[in-house]
C-alpha cells in the first residue's frame, strides 16, 4: 500500500497469523487501517475475515505476529484494546435466556454508559433497528434477521472508538440493510473507525472508504473501491452504435489510447470497447468519431462492479494479484 | 472492578429466570427433609438416633448443605453451555479483564448458592434453635467459602469438558462421591465404624472426614446440636479445600476459555 507513512493508522497488523491445527486461517497478514475510515474486509467464505476480527478484538490469540489496535499491542495490552472496541459478531451472541432489551441494556452498562444516557440510547437504537416492539420477546422467539438486528444494535449503542462489524446485514431485509448502512456511516462520521467484514460486494462498495480483499488468509489487494475497479484492465465497457461503418483509421486512433485495452467489432456499425477510466475516455472517443464525420447513434456505458474486482483478484494467486496491482499503479 | 458486579448481575439474571423452578427445588429439598426425617427416624437404630439428636435434627443441616451444593454448582452448567455456543467470545470481547470475568463468575456462582440456601438454613434455625451472633458469623463465613469452592469446582469441570454429556457425567460423579462420602446423610462415627468393619474402603472414609461438605454440615451441627464438637480444624479444612477449588477454577477458566 502506498502512502501509508503520512496517514494515521489506528490498526496495524504485523505478520498476523492464526493456525487452527494445520489450517492457516490467517497467514502473515499485514494490514493498516486508518483512523476514521470504514474499512471493508472482503473475501470468499473461509478467507479468514472473522478470524482476523476475532484476533483484533482480543477474543482469540494470534499464533504468530501481532497487531496494534489504537497503539496497543493485542498480545501485551489486551485490556487496553478492549476498552476501545466494540464488535458485532457474525453469529449473533445473544445471552441465551434473555430479551433484546435486557441484552442491550446490560451490554451498554458493561460498556460504561450512565443510566440516563443508556436508557435513551437503548430505546433510540431499538427503534432505529425496528426492534422496539419485540424488545420484551425472548431471544429464542426471534427470527434470524431480528437476532442480527439486536447484534448490530450493541455496537450502535456502544459507539466504540473502533467498531468491528462482521457481516452486519446478513439475513436482514433490504430496507433494514439501507437503514443499518446509514447508521454505520453515521457512526463513522461521529469519529469511529469501522472494520466491516463482508462477502457482500455491494455492501462493501457502497459503504467502504477502502477495501481489502482477503483470500486464503492473506491480503490480495487493498485500496479504494474506485481504484480497485479501475485496476481491472479493460474493466469498463462502452458500446457504440454508428450511423456508418467505422473506418480503420478511427479504430487505430482508438487503439492508440492507453486506457483502451481492446475493441470488438460486433458488426461494422457496432463496436464494443473495453477500457479503463470511462468518464475521461468517452469524450475522446466521441471526438475521434465526430472529427471523421462518423455520427454516433447511441452509446452505452457499463462500469465494472466490485464483483468483477473480486472475481478478478480471487481468481489469481496472491503473487499474481500483487504483481497486477503494482503494474496497475505504475501504469496509472 | 465494576466489571465484577456486571458479571454478577448477569449471572443473577440468568438464575432468576428459573425462579419458579428454583422455588420448586427448594420446596422439594424441604419435603425431603420432612419425609426422610420422619421415615428415617423410624428406621434408624434408637441408640444411634439418640446420639445424633434425632434424624430430623441431624439431617436439617445436611439438607442445607445439599441445597447449597446443588445451586452453587449450577453456574457450571451455564458456563459449559456458553462455551459450546461460543457466547464466551462475546464475554471475552467486553471491556473487562480476564480476572474480573473469572472472579465475577466464581462469586456469582457462590452467591447464588448462598441465596438458594438461605430458606433451608432458616428452616434449620427455626427447628434446631438460633445460633449466637458470633456462631452465625462463623456459619455464614464457612458456608460462603464452601459456596465459592463448589462454584469453582463446577466452573473448572465446565470448562474442561467439551460436550454437555461429558459435563453431566462428570457432575454426576462428583455429586455421588461428595454426597455419599460425607456427613450430609450420616454421622462420621457411622462411616468410621463401617470402615473398621471393612465394609467401606478406607480412602472413602478419609474422604468423608476431609470432605468440605462434611465440614460445612458439621459446623452447623456443632453450634446447634453440640455434636460433633466444634474444632477450628473444621473451618481450616473447609477453607483450604474451597481456596483450592476456587483458585483452580479461576486459572482453568482464564486459560481454557481463551484456548483458541
Ligand atoms: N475455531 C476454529 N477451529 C478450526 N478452524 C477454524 C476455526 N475458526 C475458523 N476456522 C477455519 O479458519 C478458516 C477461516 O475462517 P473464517 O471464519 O475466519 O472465515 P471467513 O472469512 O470469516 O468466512 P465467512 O465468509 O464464511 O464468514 C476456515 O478455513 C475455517 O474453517
Ligand atoms: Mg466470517
Amino acid at each position: 500500500m502506498s502512502g501509508d507513512a503520512d496517514l494515521v493508522a489506528i490498526i496495524r497488523t504485523v505478520d498476523l497469523t492464526k493456525r487452527f491445527e494445520d489450517v492457516a486461517a490467517v497467514d502473515n497478514l499485514n494490514l493498516s487501517i486508518e483512523d476514521g475510515e470504514i474499512f471493508g474486509l472482503l473475501g470468499p467464505n473461509g478467507a479468514g475475515k472473522t478470524t482476523t476480527v476475532l484476533m483484533l478484538s482480543t477474543v482469540i490469540k494470534p499464533t504468530n505476529g501481532t497487531a496494534f489496535v489504537g497503539d496497543f499491542d493485542v498480545r501485551k495490552n489486551p485490556n487496553d484494546v478492549r476498552k476501545l472496541i466494540g464488535i458485532c459478531f457474525q453469529e449473533p451472541k445473544l445471552l441465551w435466556v434473555s430479551t433484546p432489551w435486557d441484552v442491550l441494556n446490560w451490554h451498554a452498562k458493561v460498556c460504561g454508559l450512565a443510566t440516563e444516557e443508556r436508557k435513551r440510547r437503548v430505546k433510540q437504537v431499538l427503534n432505529d433497528v425496528n426492534m422496539w416492539e419485540a424488545r420484551r420477546k425472548s431471544v429464542h422467539g426471534l427470527s434470524g434477521g431480528m437476532r442480527k438486528r439486536v447484534e448490530i444494535a450493541k455496537v450502535l449503542i456502544q459507539r466504540p472508538k473502533i467498531a468491528f462489524v462482521d457481516e452486519p446485514t446478513a439475513q436482514i431485509d433490504v430496507i433494514g440493510k439501507h437503514k443499518i448502512w446509514n447508521m454505520i456511516r453515521q457512526l463513522r462520521d461521529e469519529g469511529s473507525t469501522i472494520i466491516l467484514a463482508t462477502n457482500e460486494l455491494y455492501e462493501a462498495d457502497v459503504l467502504s472508504d477502502r477495501v481489502g480483499i482477503m483470500h486464503k488468509g492473506g491480503l490480495l489487494v487493498c485500496d479504494t473501491p474506485r481504484t480497485l475497479k479501475d485496476s481491472i484492465p479493460g474493466g469498463d465497457i462502452v458500446e457504440i452504435h454508428l450511423e456508418k461503418e467505422a473506418t480503420d483509421k478511427v479504430l487505430e486512433e482508438l487503439k492508440s489510447l492507453k486506457e483502451i485495452s481492446d475493441i470488438a467489432e460486433i458488426n461494422p456499425k457496432s463496436l464494443r470497447v473495453y477500457l479503463n477510466n470511462v468518464e475521461e475516455v468517452v469524450p475522446q472517443i466521441m471526438k475521434a468519431f465526430l472529427k471523421r464525420n462518423l455520427p454516433i447513434l447511441s452509446i452505452k456505458m457499463s462500469e465494472p462492479s466490485l464483483d468483477d474486482v473480486f472475481v478478478h483478484y480471487t481468481g489469481l494467486t496472491i503473487e499474481e494479484a500483487q504483481q497486477k496491482m503494482i503494474k496497475g499503479e505504475a501504469d496509472g | 472492578m465494576m466489571g465484577i458486579f456486571h458479571i454478577i448481575e448477569y449471572d443473577f439474571r440468568n438464575f432468576f429466570r428459573y425462579k419458579w423452578w428454583l422455588a420448586g427445588l427448594i420446596s422439594m429439598n424441604l419435603a425431603d427433609l420432612f419425609v426422610m426425617a420422619i421415615v428415617y427416624n423410624k428406621m434408624v437404630d434408637p441408640e444411634l438416633a439418640r446420639q445424633i439428636m434425632g434424624y430430623f435434627s441431624f439431617f436439617a443441616p445436611g439438607v442445607t448443605i445439599l441445597g447449597l451444593f446443588a445451586s452453587a454448582f449450577m453456574i457450571g452448567r451455564e458456563v459449559n453451555m456458553e462455551v459450546r455456543r461460543e457466547i464466551h467470545y462475546y464475554m471475552l470481547s467486553l471491556p473487562l479483564s480476564r480476572i474480573e470475568l473469572a472472579l465475577g463468575r466464581l462469586l456469582a456462582g457462590g452467591l447464588r448458592g448462598m441465596m438458594y440456601m438461605s430458606p433451608l438454613l432458616l428452616t434449620t434455625f427455626a427447628f434446631l434453635g438460633i445460633p449466637s451472633p458470633f456462631q452465625l458469623l462463623i456459619i455464614l463465613a464457612a458456608l460462603f467459602l464452601l459456596a465459592m469452592g463448589i462454584s469453582g469446582l463446577s466452573i473448572a469441570i465446565a470448562v474442561s469438558t467439551s460436550s454437555f454429556e461429558k459435563f453431566v457425567t462428570a457432575r454426576g460423579l462428583v455429586y455421588y462421591v461428595l454426597f455419599f462420602c460425607s456427613t450430609i446423610f450420616y454421622p462420621l462415627s457411622l462411616i468410621q465404624s463401617l470402615g473398621e468393619e471393612g465394609i467401606m474402603p478406607q480412602p472413602l472414609v478419609t474422604l468423608a472426614a476431609i470432605n468440605p461438605l462434611s465440614n460445612g454440615a458439621d459446623i452447623i451441627r456443632s453450634f446447634l446440636l453440640g455434636i460433633p464438637a466444634f474444632t477450628l480444624d473444621m473451618v481450616m479444612n473447609l477453607a483450604l479445600f474451597s481456596a483450592l477449588f476456587a483458585t483452580t477454577a479461576i486459572f482453568a477458566y482464564m486459560k481454557i476459555i481463551q484456548r483458541t
